[in-house]
């Protein structure tokens, strides 16, 4: 897929991520925005997928660790074929199967439970490991959220899938220096971050999230390298692409309104 | 079979399972040794995860394998297991409903002895018998945590196996049938009192049944080898025959067996129900036996409370 296409994509998931919150009255929109490019290229590029068998053994595997972001996850398993566009205003309510944060069981297509933070890195390792051991050649990814890498099992997880030289295990990291209650550098000094990764061992590599093009050339490196897990360190803004969520962190978990939706419409009209 | 303590025992059977079974790993946070599974390293070098000082990414990398088909069994100290990963055991394990196994080492007071509080376990039944979907086991000596662990294998889905220090007495005679949800008479005097026991200090139970029958109580032991999910038929007709009812485990009054049992009281079989273990407190440092004895599970102490559930 060309990188318009993939580029036109990642904001179609956007649009769709506004006007979900928007009709179900709840979730988190800003932290989707800033994985849409990663998102577009990893389930419309990369991943090695069948929406028709969601529990395909050979395919490659996704734990979202931000699972708060699900929205967008949501998005693209909807318009990847797992099921109709039209659940996914069903978000978070009872009688939907589009749970408030990533449920394995629930949706298909989503390979781990997610959302409570920090734990994707460590699952995703586990899933490596097992896929190596029984000889599946796939790759499994994950995104992590700056914010959650303060989460001490985050570098238990690191040290562990460097001892196992998991090069099957890609981490890309949503560097948008925004958590729940502001600026991440203003409530750790998590930053940075690339260089502590260094020092766990493992591959990095420091790109834009949003330039399409450095995201999959980081993939490409990143599957070269078969001797240590890999972490691709994204620069991306909170709430990209739409106006008024852009680098605002009032957008974390707010609810679009109908005028909002339009504008949101109105400013990816010619991107999608 | 001489099966030297539960570790040992219920390592063997994994190993055993193992040879059959290329799926079935071990997850380590550096508790090789102290689960007695060097054997099983030596054997299966490739099969044992060993992660470093770290349980939570144990239980997290655990539910990534058991994703991928592979059968996972974490094995640490109970504490650090049920306490320290106790989300991860919760959410990432457990809600989803995957074939994680667990095994808890150090058990009770009894497990801890000398190091003090920071490495005994009394919440570990209570807290995972609050999680939906957990199964848990609390084999009575080395040969009955064999056979458990083996039975826990079986089955599809989490399961906690509860084991001791590695010291434990075998109370049970070889050829003792292991039943996964069952309760099992251990020995029946008569109805005046039931004594449901759960866990390593079973010795004590039967030696307070022996006192009670040669005070002119008889009574009835029941080995609660599920704690979870309980057996309700079975544990109710024991209290329906008998009227009263002390329960006696290594672990805090609250969440372990007493609350098990009183619950199936409460729901099919309102009666008397007293609890021996640990009053709901911290205690100390001390050789095994005196910190049992210390702590209200001596024999005495289960006569006592069984004499004063029978008097009605």
């Amino acid at each position: 897929m060309t990188v318009d296409e993939l580029s036109r994509i990642a904001n179609r998931l956007r649009l769709d991520v506004v006007e979900t919150v928007h009709d179900a009255g709840d979730g988190h929109p800003g932290p989707c925005m800033s994985i849409a490019d990663i998102m577009a290229v990893l389930f419309f590029d990369e991943m090695k997928l069948d929406p028709a068998n969601p529990r395909w053994a050979e395919r490659d595997r996704f734990v979202l660790s931000k699972g708060h972001a699900c929205p967008i996850l949501y998005a693209a398993l909807a318009r990847k074929g797992y099921f109709p566009v039209e659940e996914l205003k069903g978000l978070r309510s009872l009688d939907s199967f589009l749970q408030g944060h990533p449920d394995m069981n629930k949706i298909p297509g989503v390979d781990t439970v997610s959302g409570s933070l920090g734990n994707g890195v460590a699952i995703g390792a586990g899933m490596a490991m097992g896929c190596r051991m029984q000889g599946i050649d796939n790759n499994v990814f994950v995104i992590v959220g700056d914010g959650e890498e303060e989460e001490g099992i985050i570098w238990e997880a690191a040290m562990a899938a460097a001892k196992f030289k998991l090069g099957n295990l890609i981490v890309f990291a949503d560097l948008n220096n925004h958590q729940s209650g502001g600026k991440v550098t203003e409530l750790s000094s998590l930053y940075p971050v690339a260089d502590k990764w260094k020092a766990f061992h493992w591959h990095v590599q420091e790109i834009d999230g949003h330039d399409i093009g450095q995201i999959q050339a980081a993939i490409a490196e990143a599957k070269k390298v078969t001797d240590m897990p890999s972490f691709i360190a994204c620069k991306t803004l909170k709430g990209k692409n739409i106006p008024y969520m852009e680098d605002n962190n009032a957008w974390h978990k707010r609810v679009p309104t109908d005028e909002e939706v339009e504008i949101a419409r109105e400013a990816l009209r010619d991107k999608i | 079979m001489a099966l030297k303590s539960t570790r040992e025992a219920a390592m063997l059977a994994i190993q055993e399972l193992a040879r059959e079974d290329d799926k079935i790993v071990i997850v380590s946070p550096d508790s090789v040794a102290a689960a007695r599974a060097t054997k099983f390293r030596e054997e299966f070098p490739d099969r044992v995860i060993e992660v470093g000082i770290a349980e939570q990414d144990a239980v997290d990398i655990a539910a990534g394998l058991a994703t991928t088909g592979m059968k996972p069994v974490v094995v640490t100290y109970a504490g650090f297991l049920t306490m320290r990963a106790c989300e991860m055991i919760r959410t990432f394990v457990a809600y989803p409903g995957l074939n994680v196994k667990f095994i808890g080492l150090n058990g009770g007071m009894l497990g801890g002895e000398r190091e003090g509080v920071t490495h005994q376990f009394y919440e570990d039944v209570g807290i995972l018998r609050s999680m939906p979907g957990v199964r848990i086991l609390t084999p009575a000596d080395g040969q009955q945590a064999y056979l458990a662990a083996k039975a826990m294998m079986e089955v599809e889905g989490p399961c906690y196996l509860r084991l001791g220090s590695g010291r434990e007495p075998q109370v049970f005679d070889d050829g003792t049938p292991f039943a996964f949800g069952k309760i099992r008479e251990v020995k029946r005097f008569g109805d005046d009192v039931a004594l449901f026991a759960s866990g390593f200090i079973m010795d004590r139970a039967i030696a307070a049944l022996e006192q009670l029958h040669a005070d002119g109580i008889n009574g009835t032991l029941v080995d609660v080898s599920t704690i979870k999910p309980i057996d309700d038929e079975g544990v109710a007709a024991v209290l329906s025959r008998c009227g009263c009812a002390v329960t006696v485990e290594d672990h805090n009054i609250y969440g372990g067996l007493g609350d098990a049992v009183s619950e199936v009281a409460c729901r099919l079989n309102p009666c008397r129900v007293l609890r021996v273990g640990l009053q709901d407190k911290y205690p100390r440092s001390g050789k095994a036996a005196e910190l049992l004895d210390a702590y209200g599970l001596s024999v005495a102490d289960i006569v006592a409370v069984a004499k004063q559930a029978a008097a009605k």
